[in-house]
């Protein structure tokens, strides 16, 4: 999984059309344990392409349609894990290709009671969905708690939870009408320089740095 | 144990209601029984005498029963506590004839003004302390004085109490502090948390004021006090929590009701049934408690009086702020919470 969250960084940073994540992470549609990690990445798998807006490669589709098939959600799955599961195909749905069928959205109803600790919590395991164009019940939900996710964010910096942060801010990034005093931008370059050798935390701030780009443009 | 905004999140409606007459009366009684701590020296001006040991407890009762004696209604046993407290300090620096003495001392120093300020404020004066101070204030040199830009608010705040010209315009020196720079809050931390509340204590005259605080600092603190308060709770920073709660009760306009009903209940487990609110760290168990009172003074007493009684004054002055502002603004709009727009 750290491998493959190295590689998901190396191709955000690279923005090479050509780039295949699994094949650098030497992991194919046989491998059950890489495929296994694919499912902890989730949809984070096409970032790459999403955010610099080419096709993602076959090999990385086809693995990711194997994660979907053979990990689907257990029947006392969280409501994290659903939707995680649910990003995943809904990452699919939105490639070319449009194999997968469009699933209907899982319930958010419990985000929306949330105190803003959780829900930045959540929101942050749930970071994979915070894509430019892909609206869902948790991005909406997002939009409604700006205010909240920027509190969260100052409290996951404060608890040196650095995973939480970056999380929280990639979902800042994709969003408007945050307080301008949070200083999100240099908020994000303190939590990849302390955090940063989680790959996972940078995947999240080199994502958030994409998207804030795209969005100025 | 721990006491964690996280572990009671959101607060209940009400929540903070439910605590604050009993925390506030437990506090102030705590200050009322402890008296003899208070309690000047008689070597107080000397050289040796620590003056944070001494003047600076006292100042500060002065200051804090200030406040609660004007954000509680005449004729409850609060509002009286807090004016017998103030009576008492009064007495003890000699109705100012001690401050007077103390500023013969040391003439240049801030620290005599800023005491009698305190009083200045309530309305207990002494010309002669004011002869001798009015004609330092006026110098180029106190008006150079350097020091830290919350520290200069405090000193204009005193002026103003005294009633004297402040020595510069207040708005610039805010706009050098850590608050008035509207700083990452991600940043936050103990010596900015204190920074920060003293600045607002000081520009709103310890919490009485709440119009003097401008726009763009109340919508920062509106947005940036829960998650500071909350790791204050979480890493059981009693003090600091106190003092962020009377900057919560400080902020004009309608109070922010999901923040106090969320933070209330959390600090009132920290205070001991004596009233007692530790600075920092775990709070005695019941058991200990017991075994020191009935030691007859053998067994260390686990809320010491210097370990404590700012925290306790902090607990109580912050209390009858949240009081008042939960009492006089009722059922407030939820735009209260929402600090969206800095």
């Amino acid at each position: 999984m750290h491998d493959l969250a190295t590689e998901v960084v190396l191709a955000l940073r690279s923005g090479d059309h050509l780039a295949t994540v699994c094949g650098a992470a030497g992991i194919d549609e046989d491998n059950r344990t890489g495929i296994a990690a694919v499912r902890v990445i989730g949809a984070d798998l096409l970032l790459p392409s999403v955010l610099h807006g080419h096709h993602p490669h076959p090999g990385d589709i086809a693995v990711l349609h194997r994660a979907v098939r053979e990990f689907p959600p257990r029947p006392d799955a969280s409501d994290a894990a659903v939707w995680s599961h649910w990003g995943m195909m809904s990452a699919l749905h939105r490639t070319a290709s449009a194999t997968a069928p469009g699933a209907d959205e899982p319930n958010a109803a419990w985000l929306e009671g949330a105190p803003w600790q959780a829900f930045t919590h959540q929101l942050s395991v749930l970071a994979p969905l915070a894509v430019p164009a892909a609206s869902s019940a948790v991005h909406r939900a997002a939009t409604h708690r700006v205010v909240d996710l920027s509190r969260g964010f100052v409290r996951a910096v404060r608890r040196r939870n650095w995973l939480q942060a970056a999380g929280a801010g990639r979902w800042l990034a994709a969003l408007e009408g945050r307080p301008d005093s949070l200083g999100l931008d240099r908020g994000l370059d303190f939590v990849e320089l302390m955090g940063g050798t989680d790959p996972r935390v940078a995947l999240h701030v080199r994502a958030a740095r994409l998207m804030a780009e795209g969005r100025a443009r | 144990m721990t006491a964690s905004v996280a572990a009671a999140p959101g607060g209940t409606a009400g929540a903070a209601l439910s605590v604050l007459p009993v925390v506030l009366r437990r506090a102030l009684g705590w200050a009322d029984a402890h008296r003899a701590g208070f309690v000047l020296p008689e070597d107080v001006l000397e050289p040796h005498t620590e003056v944070n040991r001494t003047l600076k407890p006292l100042g500060e009762l002065a200051q804090l029963c200030s406040t609660i004696s004007r954000s509680t209604a005449p004729h409850t046993p609060e509002h009286a506590t807090a004016n017998d407290l103030i009576t008492f300090a009064w007495d003890q620096v000699h109705a100012g004839d001690l401050l007077l003495e103390l500023l013969r001392g040391e003439p240049f120093a801030a620290y005599p003004y800023e005491i009698y300020a305190a009083f200045a404020g309530f309305g207990l004066r002494n010309e002669c302390f004011e002869r001798l101070a009015g004609t330092l204030s006026a110098t180029r040199g106190w008006a150079h004085t350097e020091q830290h830009a919350n520290r200069e608010l405090g000193l204009i705040n005193s002026e103003r109490r005294v009633g004297t010209a402040p020595h510069t315009d207040a708005g610039d020196v805010l706009a050098r502090t850590w608050l008035g720079g509207l700083s990452e809050p991600w940043m936050f931390e103990g010596p900015s948390g204190y920074a920060l509340t003293h600045t607002v204590f000081h520009i709103t005259d310890w919490c009485c004021v709440p119009e003097r605080m401008p726009a763009d600092i109340d919508a920062y603190l509106r947005a940036w006090l829960p998650p500071w308060i909350d790791g204050c709770l979480e890493s059981r920073q009693w003090d600091l929590t106190g003092e962020l709660l009377a900057v919560a009760a400080a902020l004009p306009g309608p109070p922010p009701t999901d923040l106090l009903d969320a933070a209330w209940p959390a600090l009132a487990t920290a205070q001991a049934p004596s009233g007692a609110v530790p600075e920092t760290g775990p709070t005695a168990s019941p058991a200990e408690t017991a075994q020191a009172a009935s030691s007859g003074g053998a067994d260390p007493d686990p809320y010491p009086f210097l370990a404590c009684y700012h925290s306790t004054l902090v607990t109580a002055f912050a209390a009858a702020l949240s009081l008042k502002r939960l009492t006089t603004h009722p059922a407030e709009t939820a735009a209260a919470d929402t600090g969206a727009a800095v």
